[in-house]
């Protein structure tokens, strides 16, 4: 067995081998051995690969090691939240949940259709589950819940897989927030979103992580008819980070809103990938990232709306990137695609990266503000269009460490 | 009278460090406290660049002469201490600046000049009241100084936000760069009303205009012509009329 395991991934790396003996230590299952071999098929995924070529898990992840620092303190609203913590002693969460909510941890995972397409997520799908963790994390939503999930991924060594699984019933809605906090050598999530019809979900996003850590998070979104998705994020990123949400509309009348924010500082990566599939007509996406990036750093964008030939009739999607060098040094790499087969749509797209306008910086000065000053409001004001769609807590939260981080 | 900025000889050049293209070839002025003085002059004569100059424009560069203010060297300020000594520019194309509230803006400008000068914050209902008082005068509504700086004004509205923030800052030396420019006679009378109340014994200003009929709102002391790069002649308020009747030529083959 541990040899054919050993097999399993060509090449493999020690991070890798690591890796297949995790898997190997998991109690048998179908769906976690359909999930490892998808993975296995690639190994961690790395430049070879068109959807990973500026972010190599294979090369920067060579081992699992346990990272130098502790994890980051959470700074998203905690207090009267439904709190699911992901540490290295297990799955922490409530005791009690309000009516209109379930949640089941199942040691099984779960299958996971997507595999294929995105490797991280299926690596996720096989190897949570680990000690006392749940192979998925099972929520049902059925009815609007004033109550906020908040789910937190903190420290746990080597590594922190985890798996969470949202079925939001007709006419459900639920806020969630997400910290990604660091602390583990690899840091990966897999969070599925199922939105039924007429379903809201408002979902805000903290990333944080080392110099020395990997972090994958993976998002899977399904919107039915009338659904409403909004995600909001902010990300630090890591020694190496991927966030990737692949959603897709599958009913009439969706409306997604995908924003991000990164910021990437000496030594750290951030990738923040979307692939948006417009299945079904009249189906709405509106998409604002907004980078910054400092000398040393790299932020990465690639974004995809699919609009097929019948199905993303009346289409409206827009998806803007825009990213600051900050500094001499900083990288910032972007790939928009729009690939439109419909006729009836209207789709637009803005990518920029530079510098900050020097008129607006000198009407500035000229009114009394310090140079440095004046850059840090205007940073600020352009990145935080991104975070308009949180809800106002979070979002305040979030400004705050963006603020934090421009003043440093 | 003691004389509040003066300029001698100087000259300034535009562009890159390769190629710079001298502007101003020669400048000397000085407007004493108290006084208003007006400078006119063709297309390309300079005017834009001497407002840049003085408040320390990057990519203008000075090659020769002197600037100073109350006998302090501009020259040798960043814009921000420029600033802070009171000098202020009405820019003939206020920039947008987009996410940033007009009262965030001027509040924040306000206490990094105090700062700079060794003064108290202002409070947040002293700044308040200020505020309101001065947008009244303006005909600025509360919902315009919520929205981001410039963004989605008209002409008229950014010119009007200009002298709004003129007011609030309280500068002690004034330039009007075009202030005329792309104004209705409603809003170039609401404009020159502010301007004209700012006038006092120890405040200076410099009007830089194409034509008369700003003249007409805001009457300076004297007039001054700019023409590649110098000032070429100097009067009283009948030589703006002068320019209005028989143009730039007239008075530009006079000169030479």
């Amino acid at each position: 067995m541990a040899t054919a395991l050993r097999d399993l991934i060509k090449d493999p790396t020690a991070a890798e081998l690591e890796l297949v003996a995790r898997y190997a230590m998991l109690p048998e299952d179908g769906r976690r051995e359909r999930a490892f071999s998808a993975f296995a098929a690639t190994g961690l995924p790395g430049r070879r690969m068109e959807q990973w070529k500026w972010t190599d898990f294979k090369t920067a992840l060579n081992v699992l090691e346990s990272p130098k620092g502790a994890p980051a303190a959470d700074v998203l609203p905690s207090e009267a939240t439904l709190t699911f913590r992901f540490t290295p002693k297990g799955l922490e969460y409530p005791k009690t949940l309000p009516k209109g909510l379930l949640m089941m941890a199942r040691a099984e995972a779960s299958a996971f259709a997507a595999s294929e397409d995105l490797p991280l997520g299926a690596m996720t799908a096989a190897l949570s589950g680990h000690k006392k963790s749940p192979g998925t994390l099972m929520f049902d939503v059925t009815e609007p819940i004033a109550e906020r999930v908040h789910i937190v991924f903190e420290g746990a060594g080597e590594a922190n897989f985890g798996r969470c699984e949202f079925l939001l019933r007709p006419g459900a809605s639920i806020h969630v927030t997400e910290s990604y906090l660091g602390g583990a050598g690899l840091t990966s999530a897999l969070m599925e979103y199922d939105l039924q019809a007429g379903a809201e979900l408002n979902r805000t996003m903290y990333q944080i992580g080392g110099t020395d850590e990997a972090v994958n998070v993976t998002s899977v979104v399904s919107l039915a008819f009338e659904a409403a998705y909004t995600q909001s994020m902010l990300a630090f990123g890591a020694q190496i980070s991927r966030l990737e949400t692949r959603l897709t509309h599958q009913e009439p009348k969706a409306k997604a809103t995908i924003n991000a924010a990164y910021l990437a500082g000496a030594g750290r990566h951030v990738d923040v990938t979307t692939h948006v599939r417009h299945g079904a007509p009249s189906c709405v996406t509106k998409q604002v990232t907004k980078g910054a990036v400092r000398a040393g750093g790299k932020g990465i964008f690639q974004g995809k709306f699919m609009v097929p030939r019948t199905a993303g009739q009346y289409t409206d999607a827009d998806m803007q990137h825009h990213a600051l060098l900050l500094e001499e040094g900083a990288e910032v790499f972007a790939k928009p695609e729009l690939e439109i087969y419909a006729d009836d749509v209207e789709c637009a797209h803005g990518n920029t990266c530079g510098d900050l306008d020097d008129n607006a910086l000198f009407y500035m000065r000229q009114r009394g503000l310090p140079e440095a000053e004046a850059r840090n409001l205007l940073t600020q004001a352009f990145l935080a269009e991104a975070l308009d769609a949180a809800p106002e807590d979070a979002r305040e939260a979030l400004l705050e460490q963006l603020q934090a981080w421009l003043a440093a | 009278m003691a004389c509040m900025l003066d300029l001698k000889n100087l000259h300034a050049t535009v562009g890159d460090d390769d190629a710079p293209k001298p502007i101003l070839k020669g400048l000397s002025l000085n407007v004493p406290a108290g006084e208003v003085h007006a400078i006119m002059g063709p297309n390309g004569a300079g005017k834009s660049t001497l407002s840049y100059v003085l408040t320390g424009r990057d990519g203008y560069d000075v090659t020769d002469g002197a600037a100073t203010l109350d006998g302090d060297d501009l020259l040798d300020m960043d814009p921000e201490a420029r600033a802070a000594k009171g000098l202020f520019l009405s820019f003939q194309y206020p920039v947008e600046i987009p996410g940033v509230p007009v009262m965030t803006f001027v509040r924040t400008a306000m206490n990094s000049q105090r700062k700079a000068r060794g003064e108290d914050e202002i409070s947040a209902p002293d700044f308040i009241k200020m505020s309101r008082e001065i947008a009244g005068k303006l005909d600025l509504t509360p919902e315009m100084l919520k929205r981001p700086v410039n963004v989605g004004f008209s002409g008229g509205e950014k010119k009007r936000l200009e002298i709004y923030q003129m007011m609030m800052l309280a500068p002690r030396f004034l330039i009007l760069d075009e202030t005329d420019s792309g104004l209705d006679i409603d809003a170039l009378k609401t404009v020159a009303d502010g301007v004209n109340a700012m006038r006092d014994a120890k405040r200076g200003m410099l009007v830089i205009t194409h034509y008369q009929r700003l003249l007409d709102h805001i009457k300076p002391d004297k007039v001054h012509v700019l023409a590649d790069g110098k000032i070429i002649k100097t009067g009283g308020p009948e030589l703006a009329h002068r320019l209005e009747n028989e143009g730039y030529d007239g008075v530009l083959a006079e000169a030479v």
